[in-house]
Parts: structure tokens; C-alpha cells; sequence
């Protein structure tokens, strides 16, 4: 027994090593201007996961322990003016999710290359992207930025996701003075730490929370849910899901009468078996069921939520819905599905439509949310380098400041951003239809418009 | 909720099995047993989309390929440090983890994957119950798993080699049990039924080469809290963590929940070390 207790507490340990999980590797890609040639992978890179796909190149690994990428990156991006780093989750949990942002990144730094470049002080300059994988990882991510800064000397960030990564990563930007422009954290206290050179086009959770509950107030204004509506709220246990759960729980308070939330309860982020809370979700006897999840958890709660016969009138995990990923693996059970977005493919303005259809024809798939704001991330840097005339870290982060950016593709038409660095930018919010089709059903004075079918069908 | 549990511990029965053979027979903690699990579900994903082969056919051609693939990896790796200190067939199987890890995101890349089948999404309505398809399936194979394996250790040959080895290696080698075949076979049984229990597990979540480190430690647990070479035992201890697991969430927020198997693994290890089954037979003046 002895002999066991020492191999628990080693057992133990080796898990804290890791997490709980063995530890990702770290791959990454290196996209440079015109499309560089893929860099030769190392012996290293064999032990890693391939993190190329669409046009990016394989780029020898680093460790799990964020060691020094090897020159490939910077090879492929020695032909550019201008360097952006980007530390992306290629692998791990928000896969995914990391690669989708990278899909975007690149369609926006090989347009901007295909048209000779951005103006940075009259001069046209090529853009490259160094890119390596977090394996999402809070703890590598935030080395990996400081990597990109202080030994690939990149110009600007592009910031990661999700809201945990894009928090680990935040803290670097100010430290070296370099602008960061992040598209894939959400969470309020992103811009509640006082740094200054960290912007976000992910308008916050809480803001989520509050169109919602709007959307939800119409349909019980026009005798579609019950009133007073009874709410089962689950929320990850994060930034991102305190600040939906302070939404949802704010705007119930003020409309007292309207509903009643019967269930409220936390969930670990990325959960393998969530039986037991779903079990608790049924016993609620709640109308509708509105859950804040990142895309495994949505895909993985979903199935099960489907699995043990759960109905509601109402379904929505947050900003998880028409995500691709997800209709594939849910199948009809992702029908009528409701999610508050930041953008749509159902967005009928020309832009949208223009970017939804590029996408199309580059990948073979339909756009979700993630390429458009990686899109938007991006070419929104590159506005603010061309409104600075110079790639100086201060100039552009002033830049960025002020900046008013009119070609953006997201909700409002012009990006701007508020003192604390956050966007100014609106939800809207679809509804996904059988046949991997989705619409647009809030707010009602949007392009595009069209009722919701509430209750759902089953 | 009660159920609910009943099931849950079905699923903790299946992934358990692996674990407690190696552990029984020879005293090592099956570190890769996370890594199996996966690559069993990577299998399993592969036939269904080579073959369009229902993972519950892909889960019995998987448990005798890997159980292949346990006894090479036990003949050509495991069988040089199996009577070493414990910290160095830990490092081995947790470095044998991680290299099953990569060559996972070698071959299948890193995205989430799922296997849909025709019944992924049906529920058998009981009264009011409703009860989810795959979950009664795993349960049953938790169950039949259980029975072969005590049929096997109860009436043939080896199974009462393996349990004699288990319960006292050196005297069994002295009464003439070939001990390393018996090790062989075990390490080989016990990689069979992880990747029988990764498999299978394709029927109820999605899955990428990261799959499998939750329901290692959550394994862990069930066969401490089972006394860790019971078969029995595991079956007790995974209704157990099942259980608190399930009327926990009751108590506590359900993101606390994984919590709970370490508790019970901490309570497991300092107050009753022989698990929730020498509490019984103790009782009844048997072997504590």
C-alpha cells in the first residue's frame, strides 16, 4: 500500500503537471505576404499537431513549454514590411475555434497583399503573420505573446481566443508598448484592467445577456412564452459566463413580473459529462433554457441535453448556434436553436455578403462569426497603421484610439472603440433552420429581419 | 437523478475495468490508460467512417486489437520496468500518453470529433423517466463486461492465474504460474478494455486526441474507492462516485463537480486505503 500511496501522489502530480490533461503541443503556421512557402518542418514538428490548413504553411514546433519557435516564421515573414503576431489555440480544447481565427487573419492579410499592401506613410508594405499555437493553454499563450515581442520583434498582435487566452495574453501588449487588436475575448473585465493598448471588436458578454433577455421580453409581449417566463440559466465558470449570468440576473431584476429564473448554476469550462446538471435543468420545470458555452461544451451539453429528453420552449447557448462545427455534430437537433451574435452570413449588406462568399470559395465551408471577426481584427489594424503613417507601437495604439473605421463588415457599419478599449459594435441575434439554413430574428429594425418561430418545433 | 447516477456509474464501470486489472496484477498505474481510451475512439471512428461500422461492432473488433497491441507493448516496453520503483513506469506510461496523444493528432488531426448514429438521439420513454439510448447501451456493456470478466477469473485457467498473481506475485510464481505470461495477458486485457471503453464512450461525447484525461482520474477514483483490484469493488466504487457525483450538484455548483472525485479520492487513500469493499468484508471478519 505504501508503495501506492507514492504512486498516487506521483499520479497526482504528473495531472497538476499537465492540468489534468496532457499537455498540447505547439505547432504553428506562418502565413507571409503573396503566400509564402511552407518552411521546412523540424523533427520537432513530428510530435506536434499539424496547424496548417487553407494557405497557412507548417512552421517547425515549439514545446508545450513555449520554447523559442525555430527561424521559420521569421524566414517567412523576412520578405514582409510589416509583422503581426498571433498566438492562436491550433490545438487543445478551442481548436476549433483557434483555427478559425486564423482562417480570417489570413484572408485578410493575403487581401490586403494581393492589393500590393497597406499605405503606412505613402509607402505600400506586404503584410506576414507569425502565428504559433498556445495548445490552449492560458499559461503559453502569455509566453508565446512575449515571444513574438521581445524575440520576433512583430509590429502589432492579433489577439487569440477565447476570453481566458485573450486575459492571459492581455498583459503583454502594455509591457512592450505594441498594440493588440483581439476579436476573440468577450469577457467586461478584458477592459477593466486599465491597459491601454489592448482593443477589442468582441462586444462584451453582459451586453449579450441584456439582448437576450430584449428578445425574449417580445416574444413574451406577444403571448409566445408565458408570463411571468420561468428561465434555466447555467453559465461557464468564467469571465465570460459571470458576465452573461450578470446579464440575464440584471435585466430579470428590472422586469420584475416578467420572469423568474428557477435554475441558476455553473459549469467547468470545456466538461466532458454534464448528466448530473441537465438532471437538475429538467427538475426546474423552466420554460426556456439559456446556457453561456464555448463550442465544445455546446456540442457536448447539447447531445446529451437531447439524449435525456429535455424540451423547452426556448433553447439558446449564448452566442453558440449556427456554428458549423456544431450543426454537424448535432444534426436537426440544432434546429431553432437561438444565439445572440456578433455577425451573421444572413447579414444582407454587401460587405457581409462579399466576405461570406470569398469564404465560401477559399474554404468550402460557410462563414461563422469567428472568420468575420478575425477579418474585421486585422483589417482594422491595418486602418489604424495606415491612419498613423508608421508602424511605431505608441502611433498606432493612439491610432486605434481614435480610430473610426467605416469598412468594417460587423453590425453598425463603423467600428470605434470606447475609452477602456471595447468595441462600440451591436448584437444581433439568428435562429438556426432545419437544413443548416439560419435567419435573423433580433433586433427588429436590422436588414434582414424575420420572426422567430417561438415556441420552437420539436 | 437516482437514475441518472445508475447509469453514470455504468459508463465509470466500463472505463474503470482496464485500470484495476493492471493495477491488481502488477502493481503499476496505467497512465496511458487515457491515451488507449482515446486512440480507442479514434478506431472506432475510423471503421464507422471506413465502414460505416456501428461503434458498438467497432468496440469488439477494437478490444481484441488492442488487447494485441497491450501484449507487444508489454513484451517489447512495460515488461523491462514492471518490478521498478513506481516513479519509473509512471514516467513511462505517462510519456507513452503523450506519444499516443501525437500520433492521434498525426493521423486525425485536432478537431473535435463525433459519431452520429441512428439512435445517438433517442430516449426510451419509462413512466416519466426518459432514458437516453446510448447511456442504456453503455450500461449494458458495463454490466456484460463485468459478467465475462467474472465468469473469466471465476472458472478458467488463466482468470485464476491472473487473480492468484494479484493477490500474492511471488507465491504464485513459486507455484509454477508462468507470472510473466499472466502479466502479459493482463497488461493486454486491461489495454483491450480501455480502448473497448473509449469506443464505446464515442456514443456519448465528442472527442479529440486531448479525450480521455478527465475519465483517467475520475477511473483512478472509482477503482481506489473499489480497493483497486476488485472487479466488484469497481462496480461499488463507481455507483459510489456516481452517486455523490450526481446528489452532489444539489449541494455544490455543478462546475465543482470534478471536484468531488478528488475528494472522495482523498478520503479514499487516508481513511479506508482498501476501499469501500474492506469496509464490508471487514465487517463480515474477512479479509480487510
Amino acid at each position: 500500500m505504501r508503495k501506492f500511496m507514492t504512486s498516487a501522489a506521483v499520479f497526482g502530480l504528473l495531472l497538476a503537471a499537465c492540468g489534468g490533461g496532457a499537455p498540447a503541443g505547439a505547432p504553428g503556421a506562418s502565413t507571409g505576404p503573396g503566400g509564402a512557402p511552407p518552411a521546412k518542418p523540424s523533427a520537432a514538428a513530428s510530435a506536434a499537431a499539424p496547424a496548417a490548413s487553407g494557405g497557412a504553411s507548417a512552421k517547425p514546433a515549439a514545446s508545450a513549454g513555449a520554447q523559442p519557435a525555430a527561424s521559420g516564421s521569421v524566414a517567412a515573414a523576412a520578405g514582409a514590411d510589416i509583422k503581426l503576431g498571433t498566438v492562436l489555440p491550433i490545438t487543445g480544447a478551442f481548436s476549433a475555434s483557434g483555427k478559425y481565427f486564423q482562417q480570417g487573419y489570413e484572408m485578410a492579410i493575403n487581401e490586403a497583399n494581393a492589393a500590393g499592401g497597406i499605405d503606412v506613410g505613402g509607402k505600400k508594405m506586404k503584410i506576414a503573420l507569425d502565428l504559433l499555437d498556445d495548445g490552449s493553454n492560458a499559461t503559453t499563450s502569455r509566453s508565446l505573446v512575449e515571444k513574438l515581442v521581445t524575440q520576433d520583434k512583430v509590429n502589432a498582435l492579433l489577439g487569440g481566443y477565447d476570453t481566458t487566452l485573450v486575459q492571459a495574453q492581455e498583459v503583454v501588449p502594455d509591457q512592450y508598448k505594441i498594440p493588440m487588436v483581439e476579436g476573440g475575448g468577450a469577457a467586461s473585465a478584458i477592459f477593466s484592467r486599465g491597459f491601454k493598448y489592448v482593443f477589442g471588436t468582441l462586444q462584451t458578454i453582459d451586453k449579450l445577456g441584456t439582448i437576450t433577455m430584449d428578445f425574449l421580453k417580445s416574444e413574451v409581449d406577444q403571448g409566445h412564452l408565458p408570463k411571468p417566463t420561468k428561465i434555466a440559466l447555467v453559465w461557464e465558470n468564467t469571465d465570460h459566463g459571470k458576465d452573461y449570468q450578470k446579464g440575464i440576473q440584471d435585466y430579470v431584476k428590472a422586469n420584475a413580473g416578467l420572469f423568474t429564473v428557477v435554475l441558476d448554476q455553473s459549469f467547468e469550462l470545456n466538461g466532458t459529462d454534464f448528466t448530473a446538471l441537465l438532471t437538475q435543468v429538467k427538475s426546474s420545470n423552466a420554460d426556456v433554457f439559456l446556457s453561456d458555452a464555448h463550442l465544445p461544451d455546446y456540442i457536448t451539453m447539447h447531445r446529451q441535453y437531447t439524449q435525456q429528453g429535455l424540451s423547452h420552449k426556448l433553447v439558446s447557448y449564448a452566442a453558440r448556434g449556427p456554428d458549423q462545427k456544431a450543426r454537424e455534430a448535432l444534426v436537426p437537433t440544432a434546429d431553432y436553436l437561438v444565439a445572440g451574435l456578433w455577425w451573421s452570413p444572413e447579414l444582407p449588406d454587401p460587405k457581409s455578403q462579399k466576405f461570406a462568399a470569398d469564404y465560401k470559395a477559399k474554404y468550402n465551408a460557410t462563414a461563422d462569426w469567428f472568420q468575420a471577426l478575425a477579418y474585421d481584427t486585422a483589417r482594422v489594424m491595418f486602418a489604424a497603421m495606415t491612419k498613423a503613417g508608421s508602424l511605431d507601437g505608441t502611433k498606432v495604439r493612439d491610432a486605434l484610439a481614435g480610430l473610426e473605421f467605416k469598412d468594417t463588415i460587423l453590425p453598425g457599419g463603423v467600428l470605434k472603440f470606447e475609452a477602456d478599449g471595447r468595441p462600440n459594435t451591436p448584437y444581433l441575434m439568428v435562429q438556426n433552420l432545419p437544413d443548416n439554413a439560419a435567419q435573423i430574428i433580433w433586433p427588429k429594425d436590422i436588414p434582414g429581419f424575420k420572426p422567430a418561430t417561438v415556441p420552437m418545433k420539436k | 437523478m437516482l437514475v441518472s447516477a445508475i447509469l453514470t456509474a455504468g459508463l465509470y464501470v466500463v472505463m474503470s475495468y482496464g485500470l484495476a486489472l493492471i493495477y491488481g496484477v502488477m502493481r503499476l498505474i496505467n497512465l496511458s490508460h487515457a491515451g488507449t481510451m482515446m486512440l480507442g475512439a479514434f478506431i472506432a471512428l475510423t471503421l464507422n467512417r471506413a465502414f460505416h461500422l456501428d461503434p458498438i461492432l467497432g468496440s469488439l473488433i477494437v478490444l481484441p486489437l488492442f488487447f494485441g497491441f497491450g501484449v507487444v507493448l508489454y513484451a517489447l516496453v512495460v515488461r523491462r520496468i514492471a518490478r521498478s520503483a513506481p516513479i519509473v513506469s509512471l514516467l513511462l506510461l505517462f510519456g507513452l500518453w503523450l506519444v499516443l496523444q501525437n500520433v492521434a493528432y498525426l493521423i486525425w488531426g485536432n478537431e473535435d470529433q463525433s459519431i452520429v448514429t441512428p439512435y445517438t438521439y433517442l430516449s426510451l420513454r419509462v413512466g416519466f423517466l426518459s432514458l437516453a439510448v446510448t447511456r442504456l447501451i453503455v450500461f449494458a456493456a458495463g454490466l456484460a463486461a463485468l459478467a465475462v470478466l467474472a465468469w473469466f477469473m471465476s472458472s478458467t485457467y488463466t482468470g485464476k492465474a491472473i487473480r492468484a498473481v494479484s493477490l500474492n506475485y511471488e507465491a504464485s510464481r513459486l507455484a509454477g504460474i508462468n507470472v510473466e505470461r499472466i502479466s502479459a495477458l493482463a497488461f493486454g486485457l486491461g489495454t483491450g478494455l480501455a480502448a473497448f471503453a473509449g469506443s464505446l464512450l464515442t456514443l456519448l461525447f465528442s472527442f479529440t486526441p486531448d479525450f480521455g484525461g478527465v475519465f483517467q482520474t475520475k477511473a483512478f477514483a472509482v477503482i481506489v474507492l473499489g480497493g483497486l483490484t476488485s472487479f466488484v469493488g469497481v462496480a461499488v466504487g463507481s455507483l459510489l462516485l456516481a452517486l455523490v457525483e450526481s446528489f452532489g450538484v444539489l449541494f455544490i455548483r455543478a462546475s465543482l463537480q470534478n471536484l468531488i472525485a478528488f475528494g472522495l479520492l482523498f478520503v479514499a487513500l487516508v481513511f479506508m486505503p482498501g476501499g469501500v469493499t474492506s469496509l464490508f468484508l471487514s465487517r463480515r471478519g474477512g479479509r480487510g
